[in-house]
């Protein structure tokens, strides 16, 4: 082990290539690790902060929001169902937002959403019709509390009285407002949408038992009418969620892959040339698991310090990329989850040196090259 | 030549390690560049393969076509610009539909004027001749969007028949369906019965004899700071979230263009230092450095284009399959470029061995010694 770190300390060119390499695909992981954090929660931020632990569309819906309707009939037998403590319509309709002082076309993407169930971080009192809660996001485009907005092709104005956090909706800002005023902006801008009185299009639920239950008892009462979701699935349910998840955590997989392909190739060359060192070693004492532990923690002590570096560019590149841009999120958990698949590689990889150092006979040291 | 052939034959291990890395590697990248034009594709290619050469937004729809309304004070104001030849309503709502038994979406596109939005090629069949009839796109024709296939919209079971078929022309990576403006207003209709005006979400425009889109453009946007005109590629290159995705997958194909010069840099480094003393051998014994640097690029040439060929045939097959709502298209010409990308890197990469050949001295053949001491 001594001889293991001694060997990095004293000759640390042998492994600045192969860290550089590990660098990069620490970096690649860990980018396309913040890239799909990033992409999916400011899609599913306005679903994950919901309070209540159920959201029910209509079956028509497809899941969803734009499409769903729940009208106060259905409300009033889904409101019966026994488990079901509380529910809170909410809508939502996409708009662009003119603010104050910037161009005539300098619009800034919003998601109104009408609530009655307060989400975490909003306020339980739905603020007066014209008055909304915005995400924090939107403060990058020069959004500031107190201003008044103008909402869609009409114009409709709503003035923010405070800010959240982490509730955007398809990468749009969201703004949270009563459902007053909600139907007001729908009834002003896409008024062939708008919902009868005590529609919503759709219904968070808060249940008092077993979630899975109240949620199968929902779809029984309405008799189908409605497609009930825990918040989880709905957020999975926005458009292109599950698929962006899938497709990267694919590329994430391969990646790994490389990485032990390359951890591996680098040990097997560091032992084909060591060989005859371990002859000798092994001549003199050295058991073969102390020579591959070595090589483990080589390789440990490489994959850690190629992992620090890339995440300490990974955070540098997070704070580089202007807000707004590419949707990149780095966080403390993707640096721990994607240095633990690189361990894993490099630990995985550097077995394949295990059959050379055990094949390596002590014999061997004696007339050998050295 | 033939001591390069040689060496790698007799270590198949470590240069058929080093050949999958790079394999697993350029079939990463060609997979993700498939990705990246399925994907741009499945948002905004039913705007690129659409008739009309420009399109007029409302500055409040962000450049998305299900996103704003062009209203009739706008429109008129259009209409009236100098140099405008025709113009059309465009419009385009998302519906559940049933299509093949199955529960799916269906973006439906309304357009007057097969020169105005409708797709500009058809692969097979007709255009909508009268009543619901739609164009949909290619690859959708298995889910049940072939043609003489019904789609009905839900809520209010609105049937379209499927009459044919146009490559390219989905919309937000959803099958779409390419339908006359008057079943559009048929079909919104069916789902919100109180609609009473369904205004267009935007202008399909051509210009008048003598006027070049670009200056269309420019004449739209003078009128009014409301309208936001863009000639047919810019409508689909400045749409939402296309600069996104190619901004994301520029920085992860410069991190993957990266590793391959490195990883190749590195094998071929480590392999100099192991075969030092043996090179400076074949020095002393008068093999001129330019054969060992000849036997090295050839190692390297090999090596990479192995990798390259097995990452190419792992990426084939891949590339011929649909992702979700993702049509993947064999790119010829991303396989071309990385082909030489790569092989060039991969020879750079390499110069840092050669160097170390070019350093031997013969002489240390009979003192101890060689290129990595």
């Amino acid at each position: 082990m001594k001889l293991a770190l001694r060997e990095l300390r004293r000759r640390p060119n042998r492994f600045i290539i192969a860290t550089m390499v590990l660098l990069l695909l620490s970096m690649l992981l860990m980018f396309l690790g913040g890239l799909i954090d990033g992409l999916i929660g400011n899609s599913t931020g306005a679903v994950r902060a919901q309070s209540g632990n159920l959201v029910v569309f209509s079956s028509d819906a497809k899941d969803s929001f734009l499409r769903s309707r729940i009208d106060a009939d259905l409300r009033a037998r889904i409101e019966a169902v026994p488990g079901v403590e509380r529910t809170g319509g909410i809508g939502i309709i996409q708009l662009g937002a003119r603010v104050p002082g910037k161009g005539p076309r300098e619009l800034v993407d919003t998601a109104l959403f009408g609530y009655e169930f307060a989400p975490k971080g909003v306020a339980e009192q739905p603020p007066p019709l014209g008055e909304v809660y915005a995400d924090s996001i939107v403060k990058a485009k020069g959004i500031r509390e107190g201003m008044t907005i103008e909402l869609g092709a009409y114009r409709s104005p709503v003035t923010v009285v405070g800010f959240v956090s982490d509730t955007n909706y398809l990468g749009q800002g969201a703004l949270w407002g009563s459902a007053e005023t909600w139907r007001k902006v729908v009834d002003d801008n896409q008024s062939a949408q708008r919902l009868g009185e005590g529609s919503f299009e759709s219904l968070i639920v808060k249940t008092a038992g077993s979630e899975r239950q109240v949620r199968d008892a929902i779809d029984a009462a309405t008799q189908g009418a409605t497609v009930t979701l825990t918040r989880a699935d709905a957020a999975n349910a926005i458009p292109g969620v599950k698929e962006q998840r899938a497709t990267f955590n694919q590329i994430i997989g391969v990646t790994v892959v490389i990485a032990l392909v390359v951890v591996a190739l680098f040990f097997v060359l560091l032992t084909v040339e060591r060989t005859a060192l371990y002859g000798v070693l092994k001549a003199i004492g050295a058991s073969s698991t102390t020579l591959f532990a070595g090589v483990v923690l080589q390789a440990l002590i490489v994959t850690l310090v190629a992992s620090m570096a890339g995440a300490v560019l990974s955070f540098a590149l997070d704070a580089l990329i202007p807000p707004g841009s590419i949707p990149f999120e780095m966080s403390m958990g993707r640096v721990v989850s994607s240095t633990l698949f690189l361990i894993f590689a490099a630990v995985v990889g550097c077995a394949f040196s295990l059959r050379r150092v055990l094949r390596i006979d002590p014999a061997s040291a004696i007339g050998g090259s050295l | 030549m033939f001591l390069a052939l040689k060496e790698m034959r007799r270590a198949k291990a470590r240069f058929g390690l080093f050949m999958a890395a790079i394999g697993l590697l350029v079939f990463l990248v060609l997979f993700q560049q498939s990705l990246q034009n399925g994907l741009l594709t499945g948002f905004v290619g039913g705007l690129r393969n659409q008739s009309a050469p420009v399109l007029v937004y409302s500055v409040d729809g962000r450049r998305n076509l299900q996103g704003g309304v062009v209203v009739p004070d706008l429109e008129q104001r259009v209409r009236a610009v100098e140099g405008v030849g025709n113009v059309g309503r465009l419009s385009l709502s998302t519906f559940t539909a049933q299509a093949g038994g199955k529960q799916s979406d269906a973006a439906v596109v309304g357009y007057e004027d097969i020169a105005l939005g409708a797709p500009k090629k058809l692969a097979r069949g007709r255009y909508p001749a009268s009543g619901a009839e739609a164009v949909a796109n290619e690859s959708d024709a298995g889910n049940g969007f072939g043609i003489g296939d019904v789609v009905t919209l839900e809520p209010g079971g609105f049937p379209i028949t499927v009459v044919g078929l146009a490559r390219d022309i989905q919309i937000n990576v959803t099958p779409t369906l390419y339908v006359q403006y008057g079943t559009y207003e048929a079909a919104v209709r069916s789902r919100f019965a109180n609609a009473a005006t369904i205004l267009p979400n935007a202008l399909a425009v051509s210009p008048a004899i003598g006027v070049s889109d670009a200056e269309l453009v420019r004449r739209i946007n003078a009128v009014s700071s409301d309208l936001d005109a863009l000639v047919r590629n810019d409508a689909a290159n400045k749409a939402p979230g296309v600069s996104t995705v190619r901004q994301s997958f520029s920085v992860i194909f410069l991190l993957y263009g990266l590793v391959v010069p490195f990883i190749t840099g590195l094998f071929f480094l480590i392999i100099t230092f192991q075969k030092s003393s043996s090179l400076t051998l074949l020095r002393a014994i008068g093999a001129p450095a330019r054969k060992l640097i000849d036997a090295l690029l050839i190692q390297v040439v090999v090596v990479v284009a192995g990798g390259l060929a097995l990452g190419i045939a792992l990426y084939a097959p891949i590339s011929q399959q649909q992702l979700g709502g993702i049509t993947l298209r064999f790119e010829s010409s991303a396989v071309v470029f990385w082909i030489v990308l790569l092989l060039f890197f991969g020879l750079v990469s390499s110069l840092f061995s050669a160097r170390r050949v070019l350093r031997i001295d013969p002489i240390t053949a009979t003192t101890g010694g060689g290129a990595g001491r």
